[in-house]
């Protein structure tokens, strides 16, 4: 079929030979320049006793383990919020938001000045407060640097949890609150009763999403401290990059690479799963 | 399609039931109203007030953003991050750069999705569910951990250090997202109104273009946007993609200004330029609102 076939090609080209081409690279010890050679599993064998890599596998969990509860927490509340049409919801929608439309790489930059010493809003405001000192470094130092990221990244992922929760919420039928209504139901059981249940798909769909992107990690780690102090606050994909281009270990950075893609595609799968429903009546 | 302006689920008796009953707002409404209006103003505010904050700050000169913030930094705001920026380090170049490639992510894709949109949702052919499943599975798989045989094969290719193969290079991770949308697109259109045209005597590709294009154009519309907002903010294809400065995206100017300038930052400059790369998203956002939410209720968009 002549329609279709630009977009198989480019997936062809883009997708599933650069996949199985990953395969067999991970499977030499290709460097960049000079000959390679085929190596079998050694490079996964590596993998498994290499300190910086496991951690960079632990700190990525570790990040998504601490994200993933405040970004579904602040979505629902903002969902609950602004699910009915009223007066300001629109604008509170918008507001909530604008920081996914405008990207955490952005973002992530203009953090970098408010969490300098001496000079950051950060330091300036949790002072006023008596939180922080005036000194406080928040990008040079673990802990800090990664409190600081999951916050940010909480403020910067919220709106699209809030966004899919509401498209389900609005989804549900308004006739099952109103007669929720006349047997007399709380704000809370119609909550806990009606919405939860009927809620369920939604709310694994934007989990997954939300724990995929955090699996992805890159743009804030590597802008606000490039993986420091040490290799500290290095995620995985982090770690593919430096291995491969810094490194030039490009065999072994992809055999991380197709841990990482097996992982995705799972949790993927699971998504799709999800959304089976939609695509199989649509199909056909 | 969901369509926001359904009516949603309401808390116990929203002031529209109220009103249309004609009958003074009970007191817990009123109540829950002001709580909701509260809550929502603070929350917004706790998602405003940084970026406007960051818009202020990029209208201080460098000498007062590396000082801690003081209610005397607004008299003297200035234009001079802005036009440093442009003359000393070209801010307008890679923000074309950006914008090239970002232009033609969104076009290709819109093309490109729309052709496979129409062919998956009109006609049956052997093998095409599989064919679907293989565009649906570029969803699957994650192009952060492809970066290194993407970056051997597009430099056999020429296409590393190139922006038209940055451009190839978002156009196929944003196909599935658009060819899924298209696709809906096309099934949502009644089948009669093609059929008609056939009749007519219109062949497949004039069916397409002078009767459905209305119909379709704001799926493509929500393809193009979403394929624009991807490239435009992207960042670490770009880093590993373009390797000589002067194809830079906006983002890794922004990196080179934090990475690459010896000594001292310059954090004014810094504060200018990701306002400016800020501005595209937002103005798009607002003006185009409902069609990136049409693509959200597709559900498929990756976070």
């Amino acid at each position: 079929m002549l329609l279709v076939a630009p977009s198989l090609a480019m997936v062809a080209v883009f997708v599933l030979f650069p996949l199985g081409f990953a395969v067999y690279i991970s499977l030499t010890n290709w460097p960049l320049i000079g000959p390679y050679h085929f190596i079998g599993g050694q490079n996964y064998s590596a993998l498994a006793g290499d300190p910086e890599f496991i951690h960079s596998v632990l700190f990525t969990l570790l990040y998504t383990a601490i994200v993933t509860g405040p970004i579904f927490a602040g979505g629902y509340g903002m969902a609950v919020l602004v699910r009915s049409n009223r007066f300001g919801s629109t604008f509170f929608r918008t507001a909530f938001f604008l920081p996914f439309i405008i990207g955490l790489a952005t973002e992530s930059f203009m953090a970098l000045l408010e969490l300098q010493p001496d000079s950051g809003a950060a330091d300036y405001l949790l002072g006023k407060v008596g939180l922080a000192h005036a000194t406080t470094a928040w990008t040079v130092n673990y802990g800090l640097a990664l409190t600081a990221i999951c916050v940010i990244v909480t403020w910067f992922a919220a709106g699209l949890t809030m966004m899919l929760l509401m498209a389900g919420m609005q989804g549900i039928p308004i006739e099952l609150y109103e007669a929720a209504d006349s047997d007399g139901a709380t704000w809370w059981q119609k909550e806990t009763r009606i919405t939860l249940p009927l809620l369920r798909r939604n709310i694994a769909l934007s989990l997954i999403i939300s724990v995929i992107g955090s699996f992805l990690a890159f743009n804030q780690f590597y802008i606000l401290t490039e993986g420091g102090p040490g290799t500290s606050t290095q995620p995985v994909v982090m770690w593919i990059y430096e291995e491969a281009f810094v490194q030039y270990h490009l065999g072994y950075a992809t055999a991380g690479a197709i841990a990482l893609v097996i992982v995705i595609a799972i949790i993927t799968a699971a998504q799709l799963y999800l959304l089976r429903d939609d695509t199989s009546a649509a199909r056909r | 399609m969901t369509s926001l302006t359904t009516r949603a689920p309401g808390t116990a008796g929203t002031s529209r039931t109220s009103r249309t009953t004609a009958r003074a707002p009970r007191p817990a409404t009123r109540v829950g109203f002001a709580l909701y209006l509260i809550v929502g103003t603070l929350a917004s505010l706790v998602f405003l007030l940084p970026l406007a904050w960051a818009v202020a700050r990029s209208f201080m000169p460098d000498s007062l953003v590396t000082q801690a913030p003081s209610a005397q930094d607004f008299g003297h705001l200035t234009t001079g991050n802005y036009t440093g920026l442009i003359q000393a380090n070209d801010i307008l170049h890679y923000a074309l750069n950006s914008l090239l490639v970002a232009c033609g992510t969104a076009l290709l894709t819109a093309l490109i999705a729309t052709m496979a949109g129409y062919g998956f949702a009109r006609f049956r052919f052997p093998g095409s569910g599989v064919v679907f499943a293989l565009v649906l599975v570029t969803m699957m798989i994650p192009f952060q951990a492809l970066l290194t045989p993407l970056f051997l094969e597009m430099h056999t290719l020429g296409l590393t250090n190139n922006l038209a193969g940055l451009a190839l290079f978002y156009t196929t991770f944003n196909l599935p997202f658009g060819v899924f949308v298209m696709r809906n697109t096309f099934l949502q259109i009644p089948w009669e109104l093609s059929e008609a045209a056939a009749v007519d005597g219109a062949s497949p590709t004039r069916t397409l273009i002078s009767v459905l294009r209305p119909l379709v154009v704001p799926g493509i519309a929500t393809t193009v946007l979403y394929a624009f907002l991807f490239s435009w903010t992207e960042f670490v294809g770009a880093l590993t993609f373009l390797t000589s400065n002067n194809l830079y995206t906006l983002p890794l100017a922004l990196l080179n200004l934090e990475y690459g300038s010896v000594g001292q930052v310059n954090f004014g400059y810094l504060e200018a330029g990701a306002v400016i790369a800020m501005i595209p998203c937002v103005v798009l956002y607002l003006g185009l609102q409902r069609f990136y939410i049409r693509g959200l209720m597709a559900g498929v968009v990756k976070g």
